[in-house]
């Protein structure tokens, strides 16, 4: 009986094993034949009829938006070990441009000149391009991208100025760009100049509020690429408003208190030497008011820091008056930063990006309802009063000068 | 139908070969007639052809009635023979022996003979079988019975440390060849009078002793039942170690997993006996055999005890750890490459591209090739003599890993996962645990290869499945995880210190469960 029952299973086992070749390697992928898709540019292709082959049915809309998507692929060829050794140094990325009216074709047609397959969950960053934003809703940029499994959430969006495409380019043959602009959107901690990250997964929510929002822009200048200010993108259009430069954008990361970490430079008064503030911690509150029907905002920021450097040759740390006097300076320059980016927004751009309508949602949410229809032109006629105190906590490790 | 027939005549001849090698003592059992001539005669018939086989006739004393003594050469201790057997029969053996009172036989049992050991057979086979055992046969002419006189010289080795199972802190006895040694040195380590040690003959051509050893008032009377039942169904020609005896007895033997524990060391079956175990010691086998045996005993060595509980637990930690790695390391790396290039991190996805541009083979071909290899590398080091042993290894592990690299066959991370897994096997303590394990890593590797992560993972559910439905000798093989047992955890994956565990396993059913007051 032994015997048999063994022989059986012998069987069985040599049948399902047989049953699992017929499945093969069912959606494997090689590691060595993918070539992985570091960071992807879309632009404005202005001269539309570059595009030689456009395919009978889309000469029938004629007055499409043409994109350019260039594709930043590592792959095991652009490698370090993967170079062959005694050539010429070669770049470790390979970008790939194709042109078309949407997304997901341009990106089949890369296949006929790539020989791996792209595969996007590596992928780290999308640089959309100035004049793309401007013409196109990001909701529709975006759609591919946000819909695709292969993409991850945790990438990041950010806009560039002129073009997007030679942010993903760069001289120095050991760097990939792609991974280059992610690390920067990291350093935010150190620097006040820097948006908060924005991944695919936050902007999907800011698209779908109707929200006006930031994005951090980039700019390549002589083959460098440099993070520099930030894009205003109206929320009822979901397009590129315009830019604020990186002083309106420490503005609005006080107002926001967004901010991990950088520097306040403020210049003493009677000297004319600089201060430099640097802060530990930032916050802040906004307060809606409703005063007969009229809404306000009372803005109050904190803050607590050290002083890092200062030239100012009386200027005794170890005396409280030199630190208050540093203190009043330092909340003076915060608070020209705060203003200057209120103006900004509310009268030349006339958007909320500072998050006012969401306080206003959260803590009056009736009065929202009958405001956000057309929030961002309310949110321009409406008075800010803002209050920024600071403190220093330490003067580093040097008490004299 | 036709093949159940001939398994039906199979099992027809067996019986009848079995029969046959019962019914040989059953022709032989004719008692001896007491004529000393004619018996021996007898005896010579059946040992006479052996060279080993001594016959020494002489007469008792001076009294002119004959005797002999048959004993096997080497086996015997000849010391013994001549100075208390032929000494007291043939010189001291008084001329008046005729004291009316008592008999011939009595008289050299209880009055001539200064030997302990000392029993009394009727018929040729139970002569013949005692002096192949190494025991002298004393006939006397007119004496129906055959004295037989326990003379064995063991053959045994000196105690050595056991080599299989290396301890940095712990006593450094092991267990011999020789079944009076080994139940000798359980007594010695327990002077315990619960201890019972009960002897059990086997094998059905080659008589061999085997003991069974657990406390008396600990082990679960039903549990030593169904031990000695189990050893009893052992009815094969010889057993020529504890293996055989392991598998003749064990609940599953398509099961991978072994499902009795062995080992060299008498501090272990000590500790085992007395969480209510059962020992099972054979002649001839230095690895005792320990039932029931549960999966994290395989994973556990007795040091963790002797340890403080600290180091203790995070070293049991580890070598669950090194379980895992060994088990699945290959074919998670599989499942990584081939299926989800996604779940890397991705600087650590560049290198792994970079450093596999050029390998010819996909992951699988290529994790075969190096964990094929390096299992025929363990085996070759295994059995190769020991000051070659070591030089095998740098030719296997260094030159060979480090060409194959070097000419492009195997990508350099495919090395450290193989031998990361190779070093984490050898963490496991019991070494046919890590067999167990060896095995399953291909099985986990195909199953990778077909279906990545989510072919580890159905290979996982079917492994605890499996692992669920195993018993030995009726223990749960995966308790005290399932059935959940909170109590006996404090000796699972962490051992805790001493003072809490204050009762013996509750999944051995104890007579008694105090361990500590």
């Amino acid at each position: 009986m032994k015997r048999r029952n063994f022989f059986w299973l012998l069987k069985c086992s040599l049948v399902l094993l047989l049953l699992l070749q017929l499945t093969g390697c069912w959606s494997s992928k090689e590691i060595e034949e993918l070539g992985l898709v570091a960071g992807t540019a879309l632009d404005l292709e202005k001269k539309a009829d570059l595009s030689e082959e456009v395919e009978g049915h889309e000469e029938r809309y004629p007055n499409r938006v043409m994109i350019t998507i260039t594709n930043q692929l590592i792959t095991s060829q652009t490698t370090e070990s993967g170079k062959k050794t005694g050539a010429p140094q070669q770049k470790s990325f390979k970008n790939v441009s194709e042109t078309g009216d949407s997304i997901l074709p341009v990106l089949r047609k890369m296949i006929l000149k790539i020989d791996k397959r792209a595969f996007a969950q590596h992928s780290k960053v999308i640089v959309i391009g100035e004049d793309l934003t401007r013409t196109l809703n990001l909701q529709q940029i975006l759609d591919f991208f946000l819909r695709e499994q292969e993409m991850r959430l945790s990438g990041q969006i950010l806009i560039a100025k002129n073009n997007a495409k030679k942010t993903l380019e760069s001289q120095e043959t050991s760097v990939i760009p792609a991974f280059h602009l992610f690390q920067i959107t990291k350093s935010q901690e150190r620097t006040t100049k820097i948006l908060p990250p924005l991944s695919l997964a936050k902007v999907m929510g800011k698209l779908h509020s109707g929200s006006s929002f930031l994005v951090q822009t980039v700019v390549s200048e002589k083959g460098e690429v440099k993070f520099a200010g930030a894009a205003v993108i109206k929320g009822k259009t979901k397009k590129l408003l315009g830019f604020l430069n990186e002083k309106e954008l420490e503005g609005i990361v006080w107002l926001t208190g967004k901010g991990k970490g950088g520097v306040v430079k403020s210049f003493d008064k009677a000297t004319s030497q600089p201060i430099i503030y640097e802060i530990k911690s930032m916050k802040s509150k906004i307060q809606p008011r409703i005063v007969n029907n009229n809404i306000s905002f009372d803005v109050k920021i904190e803050s607590e820091g050290s002083i890092a450097e200062h030239w100012v040759p009386s200027g005794k740390p170890f005396e409280n008056e030199f630190l208050k006097k540093a203190e009043k300076t330092t909340e003076k320059e915060v608070e020209s930063l705060v203003k200057n980016v209120l103006v900004k927004t509310q009268q030349n751009y006339r958007v909320d990006v500072a998050g006012f309508g969401n306080r206003l949602r959260i803590e009056y949410p009736r009065v929202w309802e009958k405001v956000k229809q057309d929030w961002d032109h309310t949110f321009s006629k409406i008075p800010i009063k803002y209050n920024v105190n600071l403190t220093v906590k330490d003067y580093g490790t040097s008490g004299s000068n | 139908m036709k093949r159940r027939k001939i398994e039906i005549k199979l099992s027809q001849q067996q019986q009848q070969q079995t029969s046959q090698i019962e019914k040989q003592p059953e022709t032989a059992k004719v008692p001896f007639t007491g004529n000393i001539t004619i018996d021996l005669d007898q005896v010579r018939k059946e040992l006479g052809h052996n060279s080993d086989v001594g016959f020494r006739e002489f007469f008792l004393g001076n009294t002119g009635i004959r005797a002999s003594i048959i004993f096997l050469y080497g086996l015997t201790d000849k010391e013994l023979i001549n100075k208390y057997i032929l000494k007291s029969l043939m010189t001291n053996f008084p001329e008046r022996h005729e004291h009316r009172e008592v008999s011939l036989k009595e008289f050299i049992t209880n009055q001539a003979l200064t030997i302990s050991d000392l029993t009394e057979v009727n018929n040729l086979y139970d002569t013949v079988s005692k002096i192949l055992t190494g025991n002298t046969a004393l006939l006397v002419d007119g004496i129906q019975e055959v004295i037989i006189l326990g003379t064995t010289k063991e053959k045994a080795r000196n105690i050595e440390e056991p080599v299989s199972e290396a301890l940095v802190r712990g006593p450094r006895i092991g267990f011999t060849e020789t079944l009076s040694d080994n139940t000798a040195i359980l007594r010695q380590h327990g002077c315990n009078h619960n201890l019972s040690i009960i002897q059990i003959q086997v094998g059905a051509r080659s008589k061999k002793e085997l003991v069974i050893a657990f406390i008396n008032d600990i082990a679960d009377p039903a549990l030593v039942d169904e031990v000695k039942e189990r050893i009893k169904t052992i009815n094969i020609d010889d057993l020529p170690e504890s293996g055989y005896v392991e598998q003749l007895i064990e609940d599953n033997y398509l099961s991978p997993f072994p499902q009795v524990q062995n080992t060299e060391r008498p501090d272990r079956v000590f500790s085992a006996l007395m969480e209510g175990k059962i020992a099972i010691l054979l002649d001839g086998s230095p690895f005792a055999l320990i039932v029931p045996v549960t999966f994290s005993m395989l994973l556990q060595s007795p040091e963790d005890y002797y340890e403080r509980w600290i180091p203790g637990s995070l070293i049991r930690l580890l070598r669950f750890l090194a379980a895992i790695l060994s088990l699945f390391a290959p074919s998670m790396y599989i499942a990584f490459i081939s299926f989800h290039p996604g779940l890397i991190p991705t600087k650590l996805a560049l290198s792994i591209i970079s450093s596999r541009e050029g390998v010819p083979f996909p992951a699988l071909i290529e994790a075969l090739i190096m964990e094929i290899s390096i299992e025929i590398l363990r085996e070759a080091g295994l059995r190769l003599p020991k000051p070659i042993g070591p030089a095998m290894g740098i030719v296997g592990g260094l030159i060979i890993g480090e060409a194959a690299v070097q000419a492009g066959i195997i990508s350099p991370i495919m090395v450290i996962v193989v031998s990361i897994t190779a070093i984490s096997s050898f963490a496991i303590p019991q070494y046919s645990a890590g067999i167990t394990l060896r095995i399953l890593r291909f099985v986990a590797m195909f199953c990778a290869a077909v279906f990545g992560l989510y072919g580890i993972i159905l290979f996982f559910l079917l492994l605890c499945s499996h692992l669920v439905k195993l018993k030995s000798f009726g223990v749960p093989y995966v308790s005290p995880a399932v059935p959940y047992r909170i109590s006996d955890w404090k000796d699972f994956i962490l051992r805790m210190p001493l003072f809490m565990m204050k009762r013996r396993p509750k999944m051995l059913h104890t007579r008694d469960s105090n361990r500590k007051g």
